[in-house]
């Protein structure tokens, strides 16, 4: 529901970043990302069919401080030569990680 | 006439937006606005007196940079009524003395000049705010107290004088004389031992890095000498002058400063990062000397500017470039570089994030296109220049920054300038600088990439390719033992066997020859450690994946701390050449608790570790494992902490006849159990940090005892590095380290030791004394 995805966003400490190179890799996301604060976890978004990855990723950390930085100083900036997104997301679900096929 | 109930709110949300907003952007002058502002206050004061004042003393306090608007507004209400200006000197008054006992002390210096611009405005006697001046100053002459205490309250004394100084200069000259001769005195005796552990560059060529009181001094020295004739602050006062001055005036209350107590915390003392003088700006105007008090002045509101908007880079930079130099006095783009390099360097820690400031230069460079770049440039180009006495933690933050800020611009730079400085020596400041800075832009990039961007001449500094190494599958594996069991382990992963399975195989290892290695295997350890990770290799989430499947083996394997050494030397065997995958890994080991915090500190100063303990990544490693431990360590007292108010919650429920839950309440056995642990966890954070210490100490009296011996100079850059990594944990992890500082100094910083070495640690205490 809308009312519980807004109460999930405000709690979140997940993020979701958007508009990567298809061949940017975990340990880029990595060195930039634990630029924000410790990383509990990186899940790569990948094609569903191909299971390559496909532009997007969650970015997971241990405290909404840590998440709340990256969308403060690393939305809007380049990784990998692109202008990434970072933006709330309501917490990683399995399957979530696969992208349109 | 006030009929509805809702109006008192409504317009006490008026006024609170009225008195607000004065001084913002407006199409009338803000003399009118004053004016205006003061006439509507005045008739509201009869309903509203409370809250008028309440909100008045608000934005006396959250609003420095609008000191003397509302200093003018204030004199304007006191010149109508002589007691709402006496009231609200006494709300002010009492705000200060709250400030001051609760020790904060930005906001006691915003209200201490907020109370000295009201003597230009008439509002305060100028004697009386002499007294209280004075009242400060005396702390110099309290025994036994710490002296950035009465370093404290000298710079709130001496940050008041430009706005005021002039006017008592002129109305109470001898007072102020006295004044400042009992400050020059204190100036003259205080010590400076902090000193070298602050600067940002040993060096005072170019330019000379003051300490901050000491700097401060000279500059209000200097404006004495110019007569107290100052032109940056903006003093709307003058324009009512004829109104002011025929206020009456009052005495401000006697604001005492509060004794000294121990839990008490000052700030710390700090050195002026000095990068820029007049003669750097290519074009226009001119950048005010060092001693000038615009120099400090301007500061001061570009440091405030960027604070203010840490959260927030696009306003940040918006902000700063938008910064009021309406007849365009100064190089306002040297002056921003400056202030927040300033702030990226600070010691002990910079205030914000490093990517904050990192992401704020790129929207700096988006705002100004055409200057700012070049500005940038240009600081980059003397910060290269001045390696060679640049503090290490610093050099280490420009190192991360600059790499940070060439991925946003396709590394592009003039990398052809610096070939003259690649040299022979990859140990020196500036080619390990260089090589440092290519490893974080392939981590952010990818080795090819790297090897592109730079001229030939920089390709012994360019990283080796990140690959793993697996000694079991090169050429003379076999005169490893253990080579047979690999093999079969390998085959036994890649057909998804179980870990009991595994294990099984690793029964068959030889076990050594030595008898006296009971406690672990190391060739057991080797064997799996190196083909796990080695299959793992493909990328982070496989080496994660496998460390999770294969978890129980770990725990199994590394039950002392040897055996934890022993992974983490054969992660290093596959993994060398792989800075970044090191650094997630040992990460990974002390977050599933396969190491601990104190094997990793044992590891990375060992014998073998040696020719790799001056490269960034081992200081990125250990750092991070004193982190872990403070982590777990504040994390439990939070958990102590709540346990606690859980208790205390219920027992006044009980009290209150309420029912108590519980499930929820932890029981006095849990809260025991909890200290326990948590004495546990603090003894292991104590002992980390003697190791760290103690294998410091080691490492660099060898070194010192060996130079002498044989009549070198000691001052190598390996010594350099070493004593800079050290000064590093001090600052880095100050508010822990200061908790064992009376061990530290019974235990290990003895007078048996190098003075060079003992240095170090009475620098880091004298931040606090």
């Amino acid at each position: 529901s809308r009312a519980e995805q807004e109460r999930l966003l405000k709690l979140s400490s997940t993020v979701y970043i958007g508009n990567l190179s298809f061949y940017t890799t975990e340990e880029q996301i990595y060195e930039l990302f634990m630029k924000c604060g410790d990383l509990k976890r990186v899940i790569m978004g990948l094609d569903k069919v191909t299971k390559t990855p496909c532009g997007f990723c969650f970015v997971e950390y241990y405290t909404r401080g840590n998440a709340e930085n990256s969308i403060r100083y690393i939305n809007g900036t380049r990784l990998d030569d692109r202008i990434v997104r970072a933006d709330w997301d309501a917490g990683f679900k399995e399957g979530r990680q696969y992208g349109r096929g | 006439k006030r009929a509805k109930i809702s109006e008192p709110t409504e317009i006490e949300d008026r006024l609170e937006s009225l008195i607000t907003r004065v001084g913002e952007k407006s199409t009338s002058s803000l003399e009118s606005n004053l004016e205006g502002l003061a006439g509507v206050l005045e008739a509201d004061l009869s309903n509203y007196r409370q809250k008028i004042m309440k909100i008045l003393c608000h934005c006396a306090i959250k609003m420095p940079e609008k000191t003397t608007v509302y200093t003018t507004l204030v004199g304007l209400l006191n010149a109508r009524n002589y007691n709402c200006g006496g009231e609200i000197v006494e709300l002010l008054a009492r705000n200060l003395k709250d400030a001051l006992k609760r020790c904060v002390f930005e906001n006691a210096r915003t209200l201490v000049r907020f109370l000295a611009d009201l003597v230009n405005c008439h509002v305060i006697a100028a004697g009386s705010l002499l007294q209280m001046l004075d009242d400060f100053v005396d702390v110099t002459l309290e025994d036994s107290i710490p002296q950035v205490r009465s370093d404290w309250y000298v710079y709130a004394v001496l940050s008041v004088l430009p706005w005021v100084g002039r006017e008592l200069h002129e109305k109470k000259e001898p007072e102020l004389e006295r004044l400042l001769s009992t400050i020059d005195n204190y100036m003259n005796k205080r010590q400076k031992v902090h000193v070298p552990a602050l600067r940002v560059w040993s060096s005072d060529y170019p330019h000379p890095q003051e300490e901050y009181l000491d700097c401060l001094w000279a500059q209000i020295k200097k404006l004495k000498m110019d007569r107290w004739q100052e032109r940056t602050i903006a003093r709307p006062y003058l324009a009512f002058d004829s109104i002011l001055c025929e206020a009456l005036q009052h005495n401000v209350p006697q604001v005492i400063p509060p004794p000294h107590g121990e839990t008490c915390r000052y700030p710390y003392p700090s050195v002026v990062f000095r990068m820029f003088d007049y003669t750097d700006v290519a074009d226009g105007p001119p950048l005010p000397g060092a001693h000038a008090i615009e120099r400090f002045l301007i500061e001061e509101n570009l440091h405030r500017i960027v604070r203010t908007n840490c959260q927030e880079r696009k306003d940040c930079a918006a902000a700063l470039v938008s910064f009021p130099d309406p007849k365009s006095k100064i190089p306002l783009n040297y002056m921003i570089v400056e202030v927040m390099l300033a702030e990226m360097f600070t010691l002990p820690q910079p205030p914000s994030i490093d990517i904050f400031y990192g992401s704020a230069f790129i929207e700096l460079c988006k705002l100004a296109p055409s200057t700012f770049p070049q500005v940038l440039a240009q600081a980059v180009e003397i910060l290269f220049e001045r390696l060679d006495t640049m503090n290490m933690s610093c050099a280490d933050r420009f190192c991360s920054w600059f790499a940070y800020h060439l991925s946003n611009f396709q590394f592009r730079w003039s990398w052809d300038e610096w070939i003259p400085c690649l040299g022979v020596d990859a140990e020196l400041p500036k080619p390990k600088f260089i090589g440092e800075t290519l490893i974080r832009c392939m981590r952010l990039s990818y080795h090819h990439r790297v090897r592109e961007i730079v001229p030939e001449s920089y390709h012994p500094l360019v990283p080796v390719k990140p690959e793993p190494v697996y000694k079991y599958e090169q050429n003379g594996a076999s005169v490893h033992k253990g080579v047979m069991t690999a093999q079969q382990l390998m085959a036994a992963i890649k057909a998804k066997c179980t870990p009991e399975e595994a294990l099984a195989i690793l029964k068959t290892v030889p076990t050594p020859m030595d008898e006296d290695d009971a406690a672990y295997n190391p060739v057991k350890i080797d064997v799996f450690v190196t083909t796990l990770l080695f299959l793992g290799s493909k990328s982070f989430s496989h080496a994660f994946a496998g460390i999770a499947k294969f978890h129980y083996i770990f725990k199994a394997l590394a039950e002392v701390e040897d055996a934890q050494i022993a992974i983490l030397r054969s992660m290093y065997d596959v993994w060398r050449n792989h800075q970044q995958m090191m650094v997630v890994l040992v990460d990974k080991f002390l977050k599933t608790q396969i190491v601990e915090c104190s094997a990793v500190a044992n590891w990375l100063f060992a014998k073998d570790m040696a020719p790799d303990l001056t490269k960034f990544y081992v200081w990125e490693i250990m750092h991070s494992s004193i982190r872990r431990m403070t982590k777990q360590v504040q994390k439990l007292q939070q958990e102590l902490e709540d346990a606690h108010e859980k208790i205390e919650a219920a027992a006044r429920n009980k009290e209150a006849g309420l029912e108590a839950d519980d499930d929820e309440t932890p029981t006095d056995e849990m809260l025991e159990r909890m200290e326990e642990r948590l004495e546990t966890l603090q003894s292991q954070q104590k002992n980390l940090f003697l190791i760290v210490f103690q294998r410091f100490i080691i490492i660099l009296t060898e070194h010192l005892v060996k130079c002498e011996a044989s009549g070198h100079d000691y001052n190598t850059p390996w010594y350099r590095y070493c004593t800079g990594r050290l000064l590093e944990v001090f600052l880095m992890h100050h508010d822990q380290v200061f908790k064992y500082i009376s061990t530290l100094e019974s235990l290990l910083f003895t007078s048996d030791i190098d003075l060079h070495i003992l240095e170090v640690f009475q620098q880091f205490c004298s931040l606090r004394s």
